[in-house]
Order: C-alpha cells, then sequence, then structure tokens
C-alpha cells in the first residue's frame, strides 16, 4: 500500500438512492469499532473486490466506490492493511475520534470518492 | 311533503373545517337504495302472503340531501313524499323502520354483537358501498331513537357489516399505492402498478389516466413513481387484490418521502453485512406523515437512507454544504450535521420532530440554505 492506492468501499444496496449514495457509505457503523473496512485496491480490481464481497463471502454490494491513500492521510486519517479476514482486506482508522468529526470525515470522503465516480457498477437486474 | 328523516353526524378529519368532501356524496347516495331495499324487505316480512312488494311501492318517495345543519357536520336527509293521495301513509312506516334497522345494525356491530337479525344478507352488502370513503379515524353517527345511544359506522363497523356474508369475499375501500408501472395491456384496457413491497396490483384504464400511465410505464427502468388513488377490492385478510377503479394517477417526484420509506420497509433484520437493524413500521408510518404535513412544497426533499441501528439518514447535498439530519424511528429525535466542503464549517444542532416549532425551525434552515444557493 502506498499513497496512490485507492482503497475499495463496497456499497450497501440501501445506501443508493436515485443513483445518489449516502455519506454513510465511509463513516465507520458500530459494528465496525471505528475500522472502516476496505479493499487495498493494489491487491484486487475493483470488480474483482465485488465479485469477493458478494459471491465469497455472501453480502450485498452494488458497486464499488473508492478514495485514495493520500486523501485519506490529508484527513488526518490513517489506512492500514488489516489481512486477518482476508488478505486484500484493510481499514481507514477512525480511532480517537468523536461522533461529530466522524461524520465530517465521512462526508469528505464520499465527496473524494464521487469525483472519482463508480469503480465497478454492479448490473441492476 | 318534506319530512326530516336522518341527520347523520360526520366525524374526523375530513370534516373538521364543517364542510363535506363532495367525494363522501356517493356514500351518501347508496343509502336511498339500501333504505328501499330493506323497506321492501320489512313489507314481506309483514306480508308473507305475498311474493313481491306492490309496484307503487315506492313510487312518490325521495330521499334528498336538503341541508346541512349548522355546528357540527350533519348533512340533513329528508323524506320527500310526492302527495299524500299518491302514498299510502304504512309505506312510509316501511322506510322509518329501514332507517331504523340500519341504525341498529351498525350500533350492534360497533358493540360486537350479533346484528343479523336486523337487516337480511343482500342488505348487509350495501355497506361495500355505503362508508366506502371513510378514512381512518372517521365515523358516520346515527341516534338510535329508541335507546337514545349512538351508533357509529367506522371503517372496522362497515368491514363487520360486510363480511359478515358468508356469499362476500372482498371488500372494496378507498385506498392508493405508490408505485413504479411494469405494464400496460392497451387490448384488455388495464395496467399493473408494482408497490415497493408486495405484489403487483392489477388497475383499470381509463382514457383521462392513459397518458400519465403510459409516461410512468416509459419511465419504468428509471423508476419513476406514480400514486394511484381509487376503489380497491380487499380480501378477508385486509390484501389488495385489484382496483375495481380509478379516479387519480400522478407522478411523484423522484424523491417522494412516503414511497423511498415504504421502499425501506422490506429491510429485514441483519441487511448490513449481518448487522443493521429493521426499521421500525410505526416509526415509518409517523416519519411518513410528518413529512406530508411539515414539509412545505417548496422545499427540495430529502434523501433518505437507512442506518444500522435501525433509523432514517436524511440527506441533503446544496451546493456546497452536506446536510445529516439523523432521525431516530422511536424517540422522535433528530441530529442535524451541517459540513460546507469548501470552508469545512460545521454546525451541530438538535431538533424535537414531534415539536411543530422544531420542524418549522429546521424548515426555516433548508430554505434558507436553498436561496443561498440559487
Amino acid at each position: 500500500m502506498n499513497s496512490e492506492t485507492i482503497l475499495l468501499r463496497q456499497v450497501n444496496p440501501a445506501w443508493i438512492q436515485q443513483k445518489v449514495i449516502t455519506s454513510q457509505v465511509f463513516k465507520p457503523t458500530p459494528k465496525d469499532d471505528k475500522q472502516l473496512s476496505v479493499y487495498d485496491g493494489d491487491m484486487i480490481s475493483a470488480e474483482e473486490s465485488w465479485n469477493h464481497f458478494t459471491s465469497e463471502q455472501g453480502l450485498s454490494s452494488s458497486g464499488v466506490m473508492g478514495v485514495s491513500v493520500t486523501e485519506v492521510e490529508t484527513l488526518e486519517l490513517t489506512a492500514k492493511s488489516d489481512p486477518q479476514p482476508y488478505r486484500e482486506h484493510a481499514v481507514i482508522d477512525f480511532d480517537g475520534l468523536n461522533e461529530s468529526q466522524i461524520t465530517k470525515k465521512a462526508k469528505l470522503l464520499k465527496a473524494y470518492a464521487i469525483q472519482r465516480d463508480w469503480l465497478y457498477r454492479a448490473e441492476v437486474s | 311533503m318534506i319530512e326530516n328523516f336522518l341527520t347523520p353526524r360526520l366525524t374526523g378529519r375530513r370534516f373538521d373545517d364543517h364542510s363535506i368532501p363532495l367525494e363522501f356524496l356517493r356514500d351518501l347516495s347508496v343509502l336511498e337504495e339500501m333504505i328501499t331495499e330493506v323497506a321492501k324487505w320489512k313489507y314481506l316480512e309483514d306480508h308473507e302472503e305475498r311474493q313481491r312488494t306492490p309496484r307503487s311501492f315506492t313510487n312518490g318517495i325521495e330521499l334528498k340531501l336538503t341541508g346541512i345543519e349548522d355546528g357540527s357536520v350533519r348533512p340533513v336527509i329528508s323524506l320527500i313524499l310526492a302527495g299524500a293521495s299518491l302514498f299510502a301513509p304504512e309505506n312510509q312506516l316501511y322506510f322509518e323502520s329501514a332507517r331504523d334497522a340500519i341504525i341498529h345494525a351498525i350500533g350492534a356491530a360497533e358493540r360486537n354483537e350479533p346484528f343479523k337479525n336486523f337487516l337480511p344478507e343482500k342488505a348487509l352488502s350495501y355497506f361495500d358501498r355505503f362508508g366506502r370513503s371513510l378514512q381512518d379515524g372517521e365515523a358516520i353517527e346515527f341516534i338510535d331513537q329508541s335507546s337514545s345511544t349512538t351508533a357509529r359506522l367506522t371503517k372496522e363497523t362497515r368491514r363487520k357489516l360486510v363480511l359478515s356474508s358468508s356469499s362476500v369475499n372482498e371488500l372494496s375501500e378507498e385506498t392508493f399505492v405508490r408505485g413504479v408501472i411494469p405494464e400496460i395491456d392497451q387490448q384488455k384496457l388495464s395496467f399493473h402498478i408494482q408497490p415497493a413491497y408486495g405484489k403487483r396490483i392489477k388497475a383499470p384504464l381509463s382514457p383521462q389516466h392513459d397518458d400519465v400511465i403510459l409516461k410512468a410505464s416509459n419511465g419504468y427502468k428509471d423508476r419513476v413513481l406514480v400514486l394511484v388513488q381509487g376503489i380497491g377490492k380487499f380480501d378477508r385478510q385486509e390484501r389488495l387484490k385489484e382496483f375495481e377503479s380509478v379516479e387519480h394517477v400522478s407522478i411523484l417526484d423522484p424523491l417522494d418521502v412516503s414511497a423511498r420509506l415504504d421502499e425501506l420497509r422490506i429491510l429485514r433484520d441483519g441487511w448490513l453485512e449481518g448487522f443493521g437493524k429493521k426499521l421500525d413500521s410505526n416509526g415509518l408510518d409517523w416519519l411518513s406523515l410528518q413529512f406530508e404535513q411539515q414539509f412545505p412544497d417548496d422545499v427540495q426533499l430529502p434523501y433518505l437512507f437507512p442506518t444500522e441501528q435501525g433509523n432514517i439518514s436524511a440527506e441533503w447535498s446544496l451546493e456546497t454544504n452536506e446536510i445529516t439530519l439523523e432521525i431516530n424511528l422511536v424517540s422522535h429525535t433528530a441530529s442535524w450535521h451541517l459540513l460546507n466542503l469548501e470552508s469545512q464549517h460545521e454546525q451541530v444542532l438538535q431538533f424535537n420532530l414531534d415539536d411543530v416549532t422544531d420542524w418549522e425551525n429546521l424548515v426555516t434552515k433548508l430554505r434558507q440554505l436553498q436561496e443561498n444557493n440559487a
């Protein structure tokens, strides 16, 4: 992982309305314990990450958006590899931040991701 | 000769302004048919030797709406007698007896008492049309002269009366469905509407609605939403089977709040990677109603998303301002977070969405941000 690495984030189908995503996509929820799960884009493509997430893990995703490590670090967050669950797994660390700070950084990450647009979009059935 | 025959009292939201919606007159018009049918039945009960009522039984008698009493909303329904010589007073008594029988049946149904003694089974089926437009919280109240009690026809009592007949398997009621139009059958002059959850509902296609339906059908892939209002047929389990008739069709805002909340009702526990709580159905009903009543048309509707904890995140992107309002569906409180992406200025506020003043403050804030963008 380096500063140009794109961190791939899966988007839950309920978190898209009329092609717009919620800023929760980049906000760790209580289940995440302030560690937002992403795929390391140097190790897996957006489409492959989607296949892994939906087929191998059996979870729901409508597509993949991403932010760079530089963008993460600009917001004074850290990104790190976390190969425990699977090799390509990484996290964006929000530890030590309060709710308002987390919400703010999640919105800024979303703004970066939107500029980059969808990296992979599952076909709508 | 005009005689005051019946002055039911109408209660509920639609009648709060002391007026009667025109659509309600259809309900009242069924009363004449119903009273006449019951009067004939009463006559034949007293004249077992006869197969049918005299041909002149209803001649010269009419029920008409002759006024609305001041104060509470009471339509005055009068019995109009064409002339004393043409009309036997005895027949008038059967009409009055029919009126009383209908009121007794309604009162008994309301008290969960047997009511089939008061009316023939055939007459009960008239309740499928009488009171059809009644909405939740509305009632038609009649005074039972014999006991000086009030008999209230509500959606619930009407349902009991109609479905008591073994031959009746469905009930018709005014209803509405929000959804997309996946299919039109031009040959059979019908279309289907697909709500966010549940089965497709068939409806008749009438010329006055075919342009809107066609437009919605063409926009099916883009999820163009419509609201279809009309008379629906429901089964005994209160499931909508199909529309009997359609009165209004309108294309909805793509961000229509009620339609979106309906979509989110289908989420089950575990919707977010095995976590994610199902959204509280009563809370969704409450939020839908609040937006309908408190949120003005000139303010941009929010995008609505579920949260892991089973709440709603309402979100607006107004130029460089990213706003989230996390709404707790149980406590009805809401946390506002505004971030200006350029200045990175933040604003954090709390609202109580059971408080009308807080809704006004919320709307004012959004309107100001919207106007600053314009």
